[in-house]
């Protein structure tokens, strides 16, 4: 059986590192005076504050697979030559999301809009990179899980979009993981919207002895 | 328990696997379907040497029975099991209503709501009263919360004892973040009458967390460690520690209070045979706790007393005179709140005061959803201050840890609503010592009030370590003796009663100028006195540097190291170096202004230059233009990053703005008037980089029409015709979108577009660009102006000019 487990409150807080990476910003380049570095710091608490990182997950057994396609119990195939080579050890597919939410959307469109893009900008490589530390935090909350199995996650994740995974299996796992609880909508070409929202693919391997 | 230490079974799951259930069935149906594989694993267990065992009914909560179709089932599947473990415990043997997690978060960490939770346990705890359970255990808790409604479920259900057991990973951390202090805190106040920890990990590690609860339990302990670390190994979960192993920890456990004692994931009947043997006749350790206050929020514990630092109540989450504040929990929003909550922690605040009382708000339904949100993502425990009993409940139930009440007074009808309501919950209180009277003016009358309102609490098992007493601070304008009998009641409760104080400050300056003077002597004074919290804004720099240095006077603060390590932070800002500008001529700072984005600036700045004699033509040519032009530069150095860039540009864009009417018609100072029209093409939804390229482009001069995100083709070609664009700029972050530049470039060769086309986007890249027959690619913003500029001058030398 498979379950989906949605989390309203994740504790995902981006590394500032990537964000500066996000920004352009060098170590041991660029220079920031007082007010900048005031202003970058008070725009990356602001930009946190306006996210509400939420996220979710589900397990799904795989049953059949083949050198260019994962089928699930469900009868789901996922057609790709990569993701199956990806998961040729697995026997469970883990999906899931992270959206950096509705608000802190909105808001970087405002702050533009209001004559303060570098305002924007910040909150843009903040929203990003809350999405992305979203996906970590599940994935750590998954490995302690697992670690009880005896289990853990793979190292890499896959998104439709990449690869030779169609950016169509967004829809599919739309509806497998339920994003209208989270309140995200895909467009007709598969955008999930809000825009600061991710979606992975990885599985389950055993760890071992 | 009191009398000797249980021994609880081994593994239920692994022994049914063993003994032919498959995987991926529900053990509950497959148990009721085989019933006498149970009833001997059980059975086994009982010879083995186990007084209790624990009902199969692990995955028995509706959330998931209803996973394999069986959720109408919950309380008749329950019920069958809890008889089925009586029957093979029989008439000695005690069994123990199992209640687990139900594979869902619980709000505020996730969307299962809180009575929707406790409602999922009261139904599976009717079901296991109903087969004659003779107590219970929540266990393999990952969520503090999903465990609080497990144990309101339980305690709300029946009198039976409850213990809660915990599942930590090796950093000793829940999977929500709670450590076992807090763990432990939060569920012996709100009554378990057990806690520890199952599952998770060996015995070594285990006895780790017990150790670091021990301190503070009024309760005995439960430990249930795995057969060691699990691996996988031909598709089987099997662990690595042997049964002689496993039982030698056990009088570690024994030691450190356990008094509940059994194996979880890879024990087996030979694993309870050696704890038996190891644990015959033995007496529990009797709990031993630090008298010490305590009160936590999911992922933290503050503690509170004489001999430790000053405890800062951060004051500031409450609308009264915040208009904006106040504004915003009219709309229903939070972020305000969220603010003031980050920037008091940052401070020094270690609890936040939370009170969300004012008009035109309904105050419970407003406070749940404050309380969740900080829950969420603060980790300073909250001190919940309203005046309604309602407000307080509704916080209380929800709030996934142990909070503070502020407050409890000695007025009867007070006492009677709010006494049994922070019992249940386990709440600290303050205790306010006024009575119906009004606020005695006497240290005597409050120390009356007190004795008479401990009184009372203690009926409800409050220890004076429970609560905290409010010294009442009284307007010394109006009566200069007040702040002495507020200090003798502090020293009072320090020295003579035993408990600790806090003290609301402000109250004490009212009427009087430099209040901050007062407020600021008042705490060193009540410092010295013995005072444990105040309540208080952190922001307030005076504040918080008397209580660093009083923490010091006071010998609580161990080797002045937190006093040096406040010092050393607030010198460094002090110290940082200036930036040169302010000390240049109004026109030499607009080069700078340009430079460092100051556009706060750069309107005064440009009126003192043109007033000082500086033409606007050389403004712009020799200031504005060679400033922007540096940025660039520093851009490209990555010594400047993205925001820096904006700001530059932005600052430019006001001081063109200022100047434009100035100039001269036809010597625009090199401002390009190209047209360029934006869009990011069909299909695609991102643009945050084509926005700024907009930007960009426009404060270098450029005409832009942003024609926005997921455009077609033609809308872009109608609108480049129509505006005789030099220039059209496509944006696209998809490897699926990128091919519809294609379209729209061939779209415009098939119209005999004159238009240049530049290209980019995370995904496009300069081969991308050549292979659609893209003019030029821009990796980034600055990377588009330049490219435009160049675009432009080619289209003129071409077209002759535009506009």
């Amino acid at each position: 059986m498979s379950s989906v487990t949605y989390i309203e409150h994740l504790p995902a807080v981006p590394k500032r590192r990537r964000i500066l990476n996000r920004l352009g910003y060098q170590e041991q380049m660029t220079v920031l005076d007082n007010e900048q570095a005031r202003f970058l710091d008070q725009g990356i608490k602001q930009g946190l504050l306006l996210c509400q990182v939420q996220g979710v997950f589900g397990r799904f057994k795989i049953s059949k697979r083949s050198p260019e396609t994962v089928e699930l119990d469900s009868g789901l195939i996922f057609k790709s030559r990569q993701l199956a080579r990806m998961l040729v050890s697995s026997d469970e597919m883990v999906l899931m999301a992270s959206t950096a939410g509705k608000e802190v959307t909105n808001r970087i469109s405002f702050e533009i809009a209001q004559g303060n893009p570098a305002l924007g900008v910040i909150f843009d490589a903040v929203a990003s990179q809350a999405a992305d530390a979203g996906l970590d935090s599940i994935s750590k909350m998954l490995n302690t899980l697992l670690a009880k199995e005896g289990k853990r996650l793979l190292r890499r994740r896959f998104s439709p979009g990449y690869g030779d995974l169609s950016l169509c299996y967004q829809r599919i796992l739309f509806d497998l993981l339920k994003l209208e609880k989270l309140e995200l909508n895909l467009t007709e070409t598969f955008m999930i919207v809000p825009e600061k929202s991710v979606l992975a693919i990885t599985g389950i391997q055993g760890i071992k002895p | 328990m009191r009398e000797h230490v249980l021994v609880l079974d081994g593994a239920t799951g692994t022994e049914l696997q063993k003994r032919g259930m498959p995987l991926g069935v529900c053990p509950e149906q497959w148990v009721l379907d085989n019933p006498g594989v149970l009833v001997a694993i059980q059975k086994e267990y009982r010879d083995a040497g186990s007084d209790v065992v624990y009902t199969c009914t692990f995955g028995g909560n509706r959330i998931k029975l209803a996973e394999f179709g069986l959720g109408d089932k919950t309380r008749e599947i329950n019920q069958c099991l809890a008889e089925l473990s009586r029957k093979a415990m029989g008439k000695d043997g005690l069994v123990a209503g199992d209640l687990a997690p139900t594979g869902q978060f619980i709000k505020p960490f996730g969307n299962v709501p809180f009575e929707d939770a406790v409602d999922v346990y009261k139904e599976q705890v009717r079901g296991l009263l109903d087969g004659g359970v003779d107590f219970f255990v929540i266990e393999t808790m990952m969520d503090i919360q999903e465990a609080r409604a497990a144990l309101l479920a339980v305690k709300e259900s029946c009198d039976l004892a409850v213990c809660v057991s915990m599942t930590f990973d090796q950093a000793g951390k829940t999977l929500t973040g709670t450590d076992p202090v807090t763990a432990l805190i939060t569920l012996q106040a709100l009554g378990a009458d057990a806690v520890g920890c199952n599952c998770s990990t060996g015995p070594q590690d285990m006895l780790n967390i017990i150790s670091a609860m021990r301190p503070y339990a009024r309760i005995p302990l439960l430990a249930k460690p795995n057969a060691g670390l699990p691996k996988l190994i031909d598709g089987k979960t099997v662990f690595d520690m042997m049964p002689d192993k496993f039982g030698s920890f056990m009088l570690s456990f024994i030691s450190q209070g356990v008094g509940l004692i059994g194996g979880c994931c890879g024990t087996s009947p030979e694993y309870i045979k050696q704890i038996r043997s190891q644990v015959t006749r033995m007496k529990p350790v009797p709990p031993d706790p630090k008298r010490i206050f305590a009160v936590n929020s999911a992922r933290k514990t503050v503690f509170a007393g004489s001999d430790r630092p000053l405890v800062v109540i951060g004051e500031r989450i409450n609308p009264t005179g915040k208009q904006k504040m106040q504004e915003e929990l009219k709309e229903g929003k939070t972020l305000e709140v969220k603010k003031f909550a980050q920037e008091q922690i940052e401070k020094g605040a270690s609890i936040l005061d939370v009170n969300v009382g004012m008009p035109g708000i309904n105050e419970r339904d407003t406070m749940i959803k404050i309380v969740e949100q900080l829950s969420a993502i603060a980790e300073a425990p909250l001190c919940l201050d309203s005046a309604s009993p309602e407000v307080l409940e509704a916080a209380l139930r929800m709030y996934p840890g142990r909070a503070l009440i502020n407050s409890i007074s000695g007025e009867k009808s007070k006492l009677k609503k709010l006494l049994p309501l922070a019992a249940k919950y386990g709440a600290a209180f303050i205790l306010l010592p006024l009575s119906e009277k009004g606020v005695p003016e006497t240290a005597e009358e409050r120390i009356q009030i007190i004795e008479n309102v401990f009184a009372e609490a203690q009926k409800f098992g409050y220890q004076k370590h429970d609560f905290v007493v409010d010294g009442l601070v009284m307007t010394v304008s109006s009566d200069q003796k007040a702040a002495q009998e507020t200090l003798k009641v502090i020293s009072w409760c320090t020295n003579m009663f035993g408990c600790n104080t806090v003290v609301g400050l402000s109250n004490v300056s009212f009427g009087l100028p430099e209040r901050g003077w007062i407020n600021a002597t008042f705490l060193a004074m009540a410092a010295g006195h013995g005072l444990t919290m105040v309540i208080a804004n952190p922001s307030n720099d005076m504040l918080m540097r008397i209580k660093m240095a009083s923490d010091v006077l006071t010998s609580r603060d161990p080797n002045s190291m937190r006093y040096i390590g406040f010092c050393w932070e607030n010198k460094e800002e002090a110290e940082r170096p200036r930036t040169h500008k302010r000390v240049l001529k109004p026109a030499e700072q607009l080069y700078d202004a340009v430079l460092m984005g100051d556009r706060d600036n750069i309107r005064t700045l440009l009126d003192a230059a043109l007033r000082e004699g500086l033409s606007a033509s050389d403004a712009v040519e020799q200031r504005l233009i060679p400033a922007i032009m540096q940025v660039g530069i520093l851009y490209e150095k990555k010594i400047y990053y993205l925001p820096q860039l904006i700001q530059s540009a932005e600052t430019l864009k006001d001081a063109f703005e200022i100047l434009e009417p100035l100039l001269a018609p036809g010597k625009k100072s090199g401002r390009k008037k190209a047209i360029v029209v934006l869009a990011t093409v069909k299909g695609d939804i991102h643009d945050i980089g084509k926005n700024i390229v907009a930007l960009m482009l426009r404060n270098y001069g450029f005409t832009v029409h942003d024609l926005g995100k997921d455009v077609p083709a033609e809308e872009i070609i109608r609108k480049a015709t129509e505006t005789k664009a030099d220039i059209v700029g496509l944006s696209a972050l998809m490897t699926t979108t990128m091919v519809e530049m294609k379209q729209v470039i061939d779209h415009a060769r098939k119209s005999n577009l004159g238009s240049r086309f530049m290209v980019g986007g995370a995904v496009v890249n300069e081969h991308y660009a050549k292979e659609i027959g893209a003019d030029g690619y821009a990796k980034d913003a600055h990377a588009a102006v330049k490219l435009a500029e160049s675009l432009a001058k080619n289209t003129g030398d071409k077209q002759g000019g535009s506009e």
